[in-house]
């Protein structure tokens, strides 16, 4: 019997005290798992909507509890236009609507047609709308696949009927699932004449993007100007409520899965005591048996990681088909997620296991021996 | 039974000769104390004992008399109070790896046999010879080897709740002889035996003797019949040797 097998042996003899075990840390994982791909899925959204616009960076309002709630109005644009080292601006009203079952959250581009080059579309069939119709629309690639239409089809959003003037392409793929809307017309259907969601910024050959971004957000206090998904937080709230709830859930996760852990290998320890003195009365070393123990911890560990890896894809997949975000969760597994799940089943099991090994470990062989 | 010697591996990384002090006895007990409860309990009182290279030693006494403590003490399981345990000569005080003491020169047999539950017979005498150097397929063979010796070749797979009370104690003896030990210390081996089991037992301590002949044996017991496989009977009482007789002289 070889060291690994004997710990092998000494986890799966006792199967229920396993499992439980095993379902501490396998919880632990699962909550870290899920909420990191939620999170990051969600993270990997909102990057796409800043890419939709090819721009240098995008300001929104600063301090939004969602980043669609952003508003800016048409002075501030201006002045904005106006600033030293500053090429462009393309502003933006976004919104979301109901289209079907399918397509819960179906974005919706207000956009003048005149800024369609400079935001990065291009039309790839048909034609763009007028800049003032009321009835004309123009569909994502991607929308038009999955809603089987075409150029010259109509389409109801809302209470609205519109004709499909023309199919563009971004190159990003929460943009192609949308659709773009004349922007005067649009300001006016959702009741924000003269307002902007977010500005698409485009600088002048030579200028500092830091530089500009750090003015503006010095000159206009009441906008954030974003190039990073690390300064996305600073404009929208609730990503950045989600992100620490995310950080939050990981640490508990590890106290709880630890407490958990140290519980049950504390009471099977207990249990074994006779078996650790017997071993270091027959010339085991502390160090052997401390191994031994940490190895059955890093093995159940193992097993729990795991199992809640298969049930945090189970659980996302069941995310996924919640009627609210139908259409809208495309979760990202990154490698980033399943070393976090790696090093918190790591945490746990090295914390749990920690101080029951050490006192196995230290405990006088006699002692040990006599323990009933 | 084989000289398991000649027919397994025998354990590396082994001192020789047993403490490197030539013909000194294999066990020399000093003037030893050892009180416990801050000397409420004198479990040994001034105990003096020696034993020789190769000899077999029954330890006797009622209950209380140190007969277990002073064992513990040999195994390095404990520390004495005051005195000096010397073991092949090296004064136990010295020694700063007392595992690889333990699993170098001493086999334990317990009155319990201590074995553990989850494991099978084999796999119990396998655990002992961790860290010895071995490979797994020599561990194994030895293994297999000691339990033959013992008569239990056919019950390798089984767990000890499997076992007889017997076949428990001779599995903890073939674990013993694991790693050829200089000194068998055994507690009570029969204590919790049947009598057909005590005959096995004795049976297989007398061929260890005959077979292992540098083998030096320490019995604790309270059953006159094991005592009279020994060389030697050693009274306790109250902590301290009350007196021996050479097991002719008490036949």
């Amino acid at each position: 019997m070889s060291f690994a097998a004997l710990i092998l042996h000494n986890v799966t003899v006792r199967p229920v005290r396993l499992a439980l075990t095993a379902l501490a840390v396998a919880i632990g994982v699962l909550t870290v798992v899920s909420l990191g791909v939620v999170t990051h899925s969600l993270e990997v959204s909102d990057l796409a909507l800043l890419k939709t616009g090819q721009a240098d960076f995008t300001i929104a309002q600063k301090s939004v509890s969602d980043l669609l709630s952003s508003s800016i109005d048409a002075s501030t644009l201006a002045r904005i236009r106006a600033e030293p080292g500053i090429a462009g601006v393309t502003g933006v009203l976004i919104g979301t609507t109901r289209l079907n079952a399918a397509n819960r959250q179906f974005l919706e581009i207000g956009i003048h047609p005149a800024d369609l080059a400079a935001f990065g579309v291009s039309v790839v069939a048909g034609r763009p709308f007028a800049a003032s119709a009321t009835n004309e629309v123009m569909l994502g690639w991607r929308a038009a696949e999955n809603l089987g239409l075409h150029v010259g089809d109509t389409i109801r959003i809302e209470n609205e009927t519109y004709r499909i003037t023309g199919i563009y392409s971004t190159g990003q793929a929460l943009g192609d699932t949308g659709a773009m809307l004349p922007l005067a017309w649009f300001q006016t259907y959702q009741r924000q004449p003269s307002q902007y969601t977010l500005l698409f910024v485009q600088i002048t050959p030579g200028a500092s993007v830091t530089a500009i971004q750090a003015r503006i957000d010095r000159d206009f206090p009441q906008l954030v100007a974003i190039r990073t998904l690390q300064q996305f937080g600073r404009a929208d709230r609730s990503l950045a409520l989600i992100l620490a709830a995310d950080k939050g859930a990981t640490v508990l996760a590890i106290i709880i899965g630890a407490i958990v852990v140290m519980s049950a290998m504390t009471m099977s320890f207990i249990e074994r005591t006779r078996e650790f003195g017997v071993l270091s009365a027959i010339g085991w070393t502390r160090r052997r048996v401390g191994v031994m123990i940490m190895s059955e911890a890093l093995l159940i560990g193992l097993i729990g990681t795991a199992g809640g890896l298969a049930l945090s894809l189970l659980a996302v997949l069941g995310v996924q088909e919640l009627p609210s975000l139908a259409g809208v969760l495309q979760p990202v597994y990154t490698a980033g997620v399943f070393g976090r799940a790696l090093y918190t089943a790591a945490a746990m099991v090295f914390l749990g296991g920690l101080a029951p090994a050490t006192r196995a470990a230290l405990s006088r062989p006699l002692e040990a021996l006599r323990h009933e | 039974m084989s000289n398991t010697e000649t027919s397994a591996a025998r354990p590396a990384g082994r001192e020789q000769p047993f403490g490197k002090e030539g013909r000194a006895p294999a066990v020399e007990i000093d003037d030893v104390r050892k009180y416990f409860d801050g000397g409420v309990i004198k479990a040994l009182n001034g105990l003096s004992l020696r034993v020789e290279r190769g000899e077999s030693v029954a330890v006797t006494g009622p209950s209380g008399c140190g007969k277990s403590t002073m064992l513990h003490l040999i195994a390095a399981l404990d520390r004495p109070t005051s005195g000096i345990i010397r073991v092949g000569g090296v004064d136990l005080a010295s020694q700063k790896d007392l595992p690889g003491y333990r699993r170098r020169h001493i086999g334990l047999v317990f009155q319990l046999h201590n074995l553990l539950p989850q494991l099978s017979a084999v796999q119990n005498i396998e655990v002992a010879m961790f860290g010895t150097g071995l490979s797994l397929r020599q561990r194994r063979d030895r293994a297999r080897t000691l339990l033959a010796d013992v008569d239990l070749a056919d019950m390798e797979a089984r767990p000890p709740t499997k076992l007889s009370g017997g076949e428990r104690q001779r599995v903890a003896i073939a674990r013993a002889l694991a790693n050829e030990p200089e000194l068998l210390l055994a507690d009570e081996p029969t204590g919790s035996l049947d009598e057909r089991s005590v005959d096995l037992v004795l049976d297989l301590f007398a061929r260890l003797r005959a077979e292992r002949p540098g083998m030096t044996m320490i019995i604790v017991t309270h059953d006159v019949r094991v005592a009279g496989t020994a060389d030697r009977i050693i009274w306790l009482r109250d902590g301290r040797v009350d007196y021996a007789r050479r097991a002719a002289e008490s036949a």
